[in-house]
């Protein structure tokens, strides 16, 4: 399968892309058309949106001389995202272990902090921080809030509201704690 | 072009057009603010009530309802747009009002808009800002696409959104309709739909690049449409992180689907007192400088008169 100058239009990338920016590229574009995105409600119907999404994955399947990796795919039936998270091992508690929980998630769909950075625009020092839960670094929590939430998202889980919540209550909780 | 322009003014008016997709999003709030925020830097101008019909800029700039408007241009009550503008309490912008517009004014004829285009540009102002209506009439589409550039406001509600690519859709494919000759566009275009290039026609950008390889004379002159249809995006009431993509997210989508460049102007934050500003009756660019909404104006106001010099 060779590579056609479409190929890297439909991503909306320059040719000398490097792999990070295709794959981030690929990503976005996956999300972008989601059937719920609001970014693109009803702006497609369903036979435009799937003609959309064949055309993304040919792409990025030329581009990389590969099939696209199974963990970024939203798969309905049998989420294959969640058997490969079972393969490495159990999440560690989202309560107790906020930071380590995200840091979790975000390997085992192979995505740099790097990466997460330029998706978020959140510091790549900001990122690691909260994955280190290092609290008396970190910005005042109402950022901290808003950039776990959105970290979260990007990693598509599910409970992004509710484990930003979790993180902040041991940010704040905990907090106190080690001063004492 | 031949117009007569008035004294010591020897360039027309960048026009603004801050309209389409749904009512209720801000557009009304939004074009006074612009027009509040470019007087600041000093330059003139006339803010013009083209939601005929619903009309009301007059209440949003706490002045009463000027005598004259532009219903009485339209029916030659007076002879020039000139005549229409009226002072209001924001120094260097002019109110053209709309108000008391009667309903069979909402749909100027095709003559009556030329006029009114016409005598815009001969306006002795920098800029002129056109509130438009909600909807995608012809009335509306047709001043989008005649202004240097055309704005589209949406806030993060899948309504919004939704109404905001009913209009992108149907200002683009009015814009693509001006291509020519029509007939060899229209014969092209048949050849591509009623041929082997259909199944390959999921968006419109796909229709434009089938065009192009049965005819490609029509395929350039529909890029040549399509390439300067560069409308303005502004994503109003903006509060939770999630939403500061929507704007960027919007751009890269009309990329694929129609192949268009649209230029993200800004995100507007939700804001408290700018609904005070209405009720007040004082715009927040004048009276509340200093919010965020305000200063996400002026970042807006910027993106959308900064622009490759282009003389006179």
């Amino acid at each position: 399968m060779t590579v056609r100058p479409e190929d890297w239009e439909i991503l909306g990338l320059e040719p000398e892309a490097d792999i990070g920016q295709v794959r981030r590229a690929y990503r976005h574009r996956r999300t972008l058309y989601e059937p719920a995105a609001l970014a693109t409600y009803n702006l497609l119907d369903d036979e435009e949106r799937e003609g959309m999404v064949d055309r993304i994955e040919e792409a990025y399947r030329r581009i990389l001389g590969t099939d696209p990796p199974a963990a970024p795919q939203p798969s309905p039936a049998g989420n294959p995202a969640v058997a490969t998270d079972v393969v490495i091992g159990d999440a560690p508690d989202p309560i107790s272990e906020p930071g380590a929980h995200l840091r979790f998630h975000r390997t085992a769909k192979g995505v740099t902090l790097h990466e997460i950075a330029v998706e978020t625009k959140i510091g790549v020092t900001i990122l690691e921080q909260i994955e280190n839960e290092e609290f008396e670094a970190l910005p005042a929590p109402a950022f901290v809030r808003g950039h776990v939430h959105q970290y979260a998202r990007e990693l598509k889980m599910a409970d992004a509201h509710d484990f930003a919540k979790f993180y902040l209550t041991k940010m704040q909780g905990g907090g106190s704690e080690v001063d004492e | 072009m031949t117009e007569n322009f008035s004294e010591g003014r020897t360039t027309v008016p960048r026009i603004w057009a801050v309209g389409g997709g749904k009512g209720g999003v801000g557009k009304s709030v939004i074009a006074t603010n612009i027009a509040a925020s470019i007087a600041r830097g000093d330059q003139s101008v006339a803010l013009v009530d083209a939601d005929l019909g619903g009309a009301n800029l007059h209440t949003l700039l706490g002045v009463p309802s000027p005598k004259v408007n532009l219903a009485d241009f339209i029916s030659k009550k007076v002879s020039s747009l000139g005549e229409v503008m009226t002072p209001t309490p924001i120094e260097n912008v002019w109110l053209v009002s709309g108000a008391k517009a009667l309903v069979e004014m909402a749909n100027p004829n095709f003559g009556q808009k030329s006029k009114i285009l016409r005598h815009l540009r001969s306006l002795d102002v920098d800029h002129v800002v056109l509130d438009l209506g909600a909807g995608t009439s012809f009335n509306v589409l047709d001043f989008f696409l005649a202004a240097r550039k055309g704005v589209l406001v949406v806030v993060p509600e899948p309504t919004s959104i939704e109404n905001a690519y009913h209009f992108l859709k149907a200002a683009f494919f009015r814009k693509l309709k001006r291509a020519e000759p029509r007939a060899q566009v229209k014969a092209a275009i048949k050849e591509v739909m009623n041929g082997s290039g259909r199944s390959k026609v999921k968006t419109p950008k796909d229709l434009i690049s089938q065009v192009w390889s049965v005819d490609p004379d029509v395929g350039a002159a529909l890029v040549a449409e399509a390439s300067s249809f560069r409308p303005g995006l502004i994503v109003n009431r903006v509060d939770q992180p999630s939403h500061e993509r929507l704007g960027e997210d919007i751009v890269s989508a009309c990329r694929d689907y129609f192949g268009i460049r649209i230029q993200f102007l800004g995100s507007l934050p939700n804001d408290k007192l700018v609904v005070r500003s209405v009720v007040e009756q004082k715009p927040a660019a004048e009276h509340f400088a200093q919010i965020p909404f305000v200063s996400a104006i002026r970042d807006v106001v910027g993106n959308l008169t900064y622009a490759r010099p282009r003389t006179s």
